[in-house]
């Protein structure tokens, strides 16, 4: 699975006696989303990352595996449903992440199919990759399309059903979940209970400010761990993510309607008046 | 050499016989983590699965595609390690064809 070395790192041994307690983290290996994260994700954890179309979802999704794979030696599966394969290969090379590469080096394994195989085949489709190449890490994309081939009611079992296995095979998942509007009043992202049925919850947002969109991350849910609960603004940028300073002169943001504080407004004004006055 | 050279032959002769095992290998090598119905490889080639049956059928004879039985339905893959031998005898084919053209 991973590459041999010589030597045990003390840092190897740390993660191997918090893996066996069960309290270690899985690192994004995006440093500010690991400082929210207090260290990572909880090992073995579900987190469902919500967000609109274009929010940055799956370039999380991938960079949290080819980091996986490449900072941290874990590696990885991305199952897509929704993009062909071709299609997300060449989208990664933008950000310097050759998939086709780790796929040949056997450290990540990108599978496509259709919501209907994986939830007639019982998971067991995934059974061949995971006994190829071991993953400690596995981002679906996305729940919500699979959502659509299941029979009303029951969408929260089989996503039970999913993320029982794979906890079972003692992966740490990413799923992915399409959300059209979300606001800080409601924490049922998703219509369905996968609210309370996943750990942790990170929601991507576009925020329209002074007539440009920006875009906000905030961690909605952390099940038994502290997190930071600003909502911070983040970038696409051509090495992936890149979290910044949270929002810290706009309130509403989470509502889609965000306003500049009230003492900021004032400052701006008084400024202004004062240089009217010069 | 002369029987491999035929198993090479043949190889081709097969994976060029028609349109669909075209489309079929293009699809697979592009996705070569594709795992699907042979009615959901169908669609994505924009076919039919009565009409591409016998193509898929004669590529998993050849151990290009993997057909498996998972539960009650029949999922269709690449054969990464046999796709990647074809891919490296081909190779070698053209490679000696070439010489000879050249000698």
């Amino acid at each position: 699975m991973t590459s041999p070395r010589s030597r045990l790192e003390p840092s190897d041994l740390e993660n191997q006696l918090a893996r066996a307690r069960g309290d270690s983290r899985v690192k994004t290996g995006i440093a500010v989303l690991d400082e929210m994260l207090r260290g990572g994700f909880m090992q073995g954890d579900a987190v469902l990352v919500a967000g609109s179309a274009g929010s940055g979802k799956t370039v999380l999704g991938l960079q949290y595996l080819v980091n996986g794979i490449e900072k941290y030696e874990e590696n990885g599966v991305y199952v897509t449903f929704e993009q062909m394969p071709d299609q997300i290969y060449r989208d990664a090379k933008n950000f310097g992440w050759d998939l086709r590469k780790l796929e040949d080096e056997n450290k990540l394994r990108l599978v496509c199919t259709s919501p209907d195989i994986l939830l007639e085949s019982g998971e067991n489709l995934l059974d061949e990759v995971v006994s190829d190449i071991h993953p400690n890490r596995i981002v679906i994309d996305s729940l919500s399309h699979l959502e659509m081939f299941v029979p009303k009611g029951d969408m929260r079992k089989e996503a039970y059903r999913l993320v029982s296995f794979l906890k079972m095979k003692g992966m740490s998942s990413l799923l992915i979940w399409e959300a059209g509007q979300i606001t800080a009043n409601s924490f049922a992202i998703t219509e369905v209970g996968l609210s309370f049925l996943v750990d942790t919850i990170v929601v991507l947002k576009p925020v329209e400010i002074e007539s440009s969109v920006r875009k906000a991350l905030v961690i909605l849910k952390m099940r038994g761990s502290d997190h930071d609960k600003q909502i911070r603004q983040f970038e696409i940028t051509p090495a992936g993510i890149k979290i910044e300073s949270a929002f810290s002169n706009y309130e509403g943001v989470m509502s889609g309607a965000p306003r500049r504080v009230a003492s900021e407004k004032f400052t701006e004004l008084f400024r202004g008046a004062s240089t009217k006055h010069k | 050499m002369g029987r491999e050279m035929s198993e090479a032959t043949q190889m081709l002769a097969t994976l060029l016989s028609s349109e669909i095992k075209g489309d079929l290998l293009t699809l697979f090598h592009r996705n070569p983590g594709l795992l699907d119905s042979i009615d959901g490889v169908a669609r994505r080639i924009g076919r039919t699965g009565t009409t591409i049956e016998q193509d898929v059928k004669s590529l998993v004879n050849l151990g290009v595609l993997k057909l498996k039985k998972i539960g009650t339905i029949e999922v269709l893959s690449l054969n990464r390690t046999r796709d990647r031998e074809i891919l490296e005898a081909l190779a070698n084919h053209i490679k000696a064809i070439k010489g000879r053209e050249e000698a």
